[in-house]
């Protein structure tokens, strides 16, 4: 059925109207930036489709902006408008830095890049420039690691698994390295295959086979120092034979003694070979993070916190304390190490000062939460009143 | 004009029922009313770092292990202090406890990794180092039922049930979970213990074997404690989110109550959870020096 002639018409010049201001909208969102802008920073191997389409205005305001860059938002919001998977990711598992703080720019070019996925840098080079501590190779260096193949092993977002590992650490090793030849480079170890970071540094060693640096002397001396015989695990009672204080550490109010298979010990520490002389599986971050990661979190997301927590043990006994939080002494004595003028001019503290509302040592976790707050100088409430009418109502 | 007078008065009427309907809600999902702490108010003398809470039904007694003075404070039902008993300076950082119908009492000493035997008539005290066979225990939480102790062995994550002679005669343990087992009560005729890693509850019966499994869910942050109320709720203690988390038998969450600070309804690195002899909840706030207890 043929509409009739004159509705015919007004829908054709309609639609023509329509492509043409189009047309000209766009032209003019070129043109009008280019005519400023220099073109050749947007045109790269790889280009993002709003700048590639000169969309511009998808992301800035042409005027007036609150957000740096005459942005339309924030960096991260503005991203995720588009990429709504990738906010979603960051709500779940371990989450890098960087995405958890929104800092899409960190990595990515908004604009245009030569490298794949908009990378600001070659893949191996754009992770040294957070992770700058890290040599960029070693004596012996694992080969994904020195081809600065680091995606090989980590997702660059978020993962489930610890260290941002694409795969659960045994099944990402045995992925490369069968099992077969593990077996065959491992001929009297007594178990299968598997916890391979507990002796190997997966980026690169002093040592052949990158075996980590420090070797635990009984293991360097030989196996029967703590092994009674194959497949016959190792008591926690070995290990305190040999490290006596670590055992009075233990026997403490806060003992952080945990179940790890057959020897808690292991929990944290290689039993055979390590980066430092703590022996311990990994950076503090990692290794205490596979219990406390919520605390991390919780200090990552304040809008306030205590700088250096990632260095545990600068502020917890590992094994064992008597005092609160497993501190590695008295609250204050730990504060006063860094914040020495504090321990002298501050509001009263200490063994003769008690907080009026439950009795306690007056301490300088009585005003600051370590792990963050709301608050500058991460006080528990407001600075500039509620946390001092807490005990002084009648001021 | 009859029927919009008769309707008016109505529709006052139900929004009057809804309204007290939705307070009667409100208040059902945070019954819990705050009915005394147990403290010792002397400047100077509070207790200092609280670590559990025991109970003497016949004596309407609390005891509180006050871990940080090395002493164990009584206080009456009502809550008022009687003594502090430090068995003459020999307990060293005490941790746990259980009293026996006979006024014995077993308590845990993490500071010599102790079970120590009281005998407060005789005036004897004798610490006891636990072996599981050739294994050392490192004794955590306790409980006594049915003429056994309990003990949680902290190196293991069991519960080990022990025979006169504290030679174990049963182990209670998920082989297969993160980090072993936390915290236990006893509850009939069964155990029922906390995983804090997996986040999961676990039902034992009495001859080892798993009953029952409960998923705690992602509401839950750090739990170190637990306790089966008269109901059959399950009472889950979040020592990082400073409250206590309520599930259904079934396991289903329900609500949750007490916030972080130093006021009624409020506690700070709260250790322990646990139902008194006349079903008030108390949760030893070891952050605060106190116990919390709440009346439903």
């Amino acid at each position: 059925m043929l509409l009739p002639r004159s509705l015919r018409h007004v829908i054709f010049l309609t639609v023509t109207l329509l492509l043409m201001l189009a047309t000209h909208a766009f032209a003019v969102t070129a043109i009008d930036c280019f005519s400023c802008h220099e073109r050749e920073p947007f045109q790269k191997k790889v280009n993002h489709e709003p700048a590639a389409s000169g969309e511009c205005l998808s992301c800035h305001s042409p005027h007036v902006a609150r957000y740096r860059g005459m942005l339309q938002m924030k960096v991260k919001d503005l991203c995720y408008t588009c990429h709504p998977e990738a906010e979603e990711q960051q709500r779940q598992g371990f989450v890098h830095k960087p995405v958890k703080q929104g800092e899409c720019l960190g990595c990515h070019n908004p604009h245009a890049s030569d490298q794949a996925k908009l990378l600001k840098g070659p893949p191996g080079e754009i992770c040294f420039t957070c992770h700058s501590g890290m040599p960029r190779k070693f004596k012996n260096t694992h080969p994904p690691y020195a081809k600065g193949q680091c995606a090989s092993c980590h997702q660059p977002h978020q993962s489930p698994y610890a260290n941002l590992l694409v795969k659960g650490p045994d099944a990402l090793c045995l992925g490369c390295h069968s099992v077969a030849t593990v077996r065959q480079k491992h001929r009297n170890f007594p178990a299968e295959p598997g916890n391979c970071v507990s002796c190997h540094n997966p980026h690169g060693s002093d040592r052949p086979a990158l075996i980590r640096n420090i070797l635990h002397p009984p293991y360097a001396d030989g196996c029967d120092n703590c092994h009674t015989g194959k497949g016959i695990p190792v008591p926690i009672d070995t290990c305190l034979e040999c490290h006596p204080e670590i055992s009075e550490q233990m026997s403490s109010s806060h003992n952080h003694l945990v179940r790890y298979k057959d020897n808690g010990c292991m929990a944290c520490h290689s039993p055979h070979a390590g980066d430092d002389k703590r022996l311990l599986k990994g950076k503090e971050r990692h290794v205490c993070g596979q219990c406390h990661e919520a605390t991390f979190k919780r200090h990552d997301e304040a809008k306030y916190s205590h700088t250096f927590t990632d260095a545990c043990n600068n502020c917890h006994a590992p094994h064992g304390s008597n005092y609160p939080a497993m501190a590695k002494a008295p609250i204050n004595t730990v504060c006063s190490e860094c914040h020495g003028q504090h321990g002298v001019f501050s509001h009263p503290i200490g063994e003769k000062i008690f907080d009026p509302r439950t009795g306690q040592m007056m301490t300088c976790t009585s005003c600051h939460a370590t792990k963050g707050s709301d608050f500058p100088y991460h006080t528990r409430y407001n600075g500039k009143k509620a946390l001092c009418v807490q005990c002084h109502a009648t001021y | 004009m009859k029927q919009i007078r008769i309707l008016k008065p109505l529709t006052r009427l139900v929004l009057i029922v809804l309204l007290i309907m939705l307070a009667v809600t409100v208040h059902a999902d945070s019954s819990w009313q705050w009915e005394m702490s147990l403290r010792v108010d002397k400047v100077g003398e509070s207790m200092y770092m609280p670590s559990a809470v025991a109970f003497d039904s016949e004596n309407e007694r609390y005891y509180v292990v006050d871990t940080g003075r090395d002493r164990l404070v009584s206080f009456d039902r009502n809550g008022k202090l009687l003594r502090a008993f430090t068995a003459d300076g020999q307990l060293k950082a005490p941790f746990d406890m259980v009293r026996l119908d006979n006024g014995q009492l077993w308590v845990v000493e993490k500071g010599r990794n102790s079970l120590t035997n009281i005998d407060i008539k005789a005036k004897k005290v004798t610490p006891n180092t636990i072996m599981d066979g050739e294994r050392l225990v490192f004794p955590d939480r306790i409980a006594y039922a049915g003429g056994k102790l309990y003990v949680l062995d902290r190196a293991s994550g069991q519960v080990l049930r022990l025979n006169d002679d504290l030679t174990v005669d049963q182990r209670y343990g998920c082989p297969d979970c993160s980090a072993g087992l936390y915290d236990f009560v006893m509850d009939q005729d069964s155990i029922v213990a906390l995983e804090p890693r997996d986040k999961k509850i676990y039902r034992f019966n009495l001859d080892g074997t798993v009953a029952k499994t409960i998923n705690l869910g992602g509401v839950i942050e750090f739990p170190v404690s637990l306790t089966v109320g008269p109901g059959g709720f399950i009472y889950v203690l979040d020592r990082h989110q400073n409250c206590v988390l309520a599930y259904d038998d079934d396991g289903q969450f329900r609500y949750k109550f007490l916030r972080l600070g130093q006021a009624a309804e409020e506690v700070y690195f709260p250790r322990q959870v646990r139902f008194d002899p006349w079903g008030r909840l108390c949760v030893v706030d070891e952050g605060n020096g106190r116990v919390e207890v709440y009346a439903p």
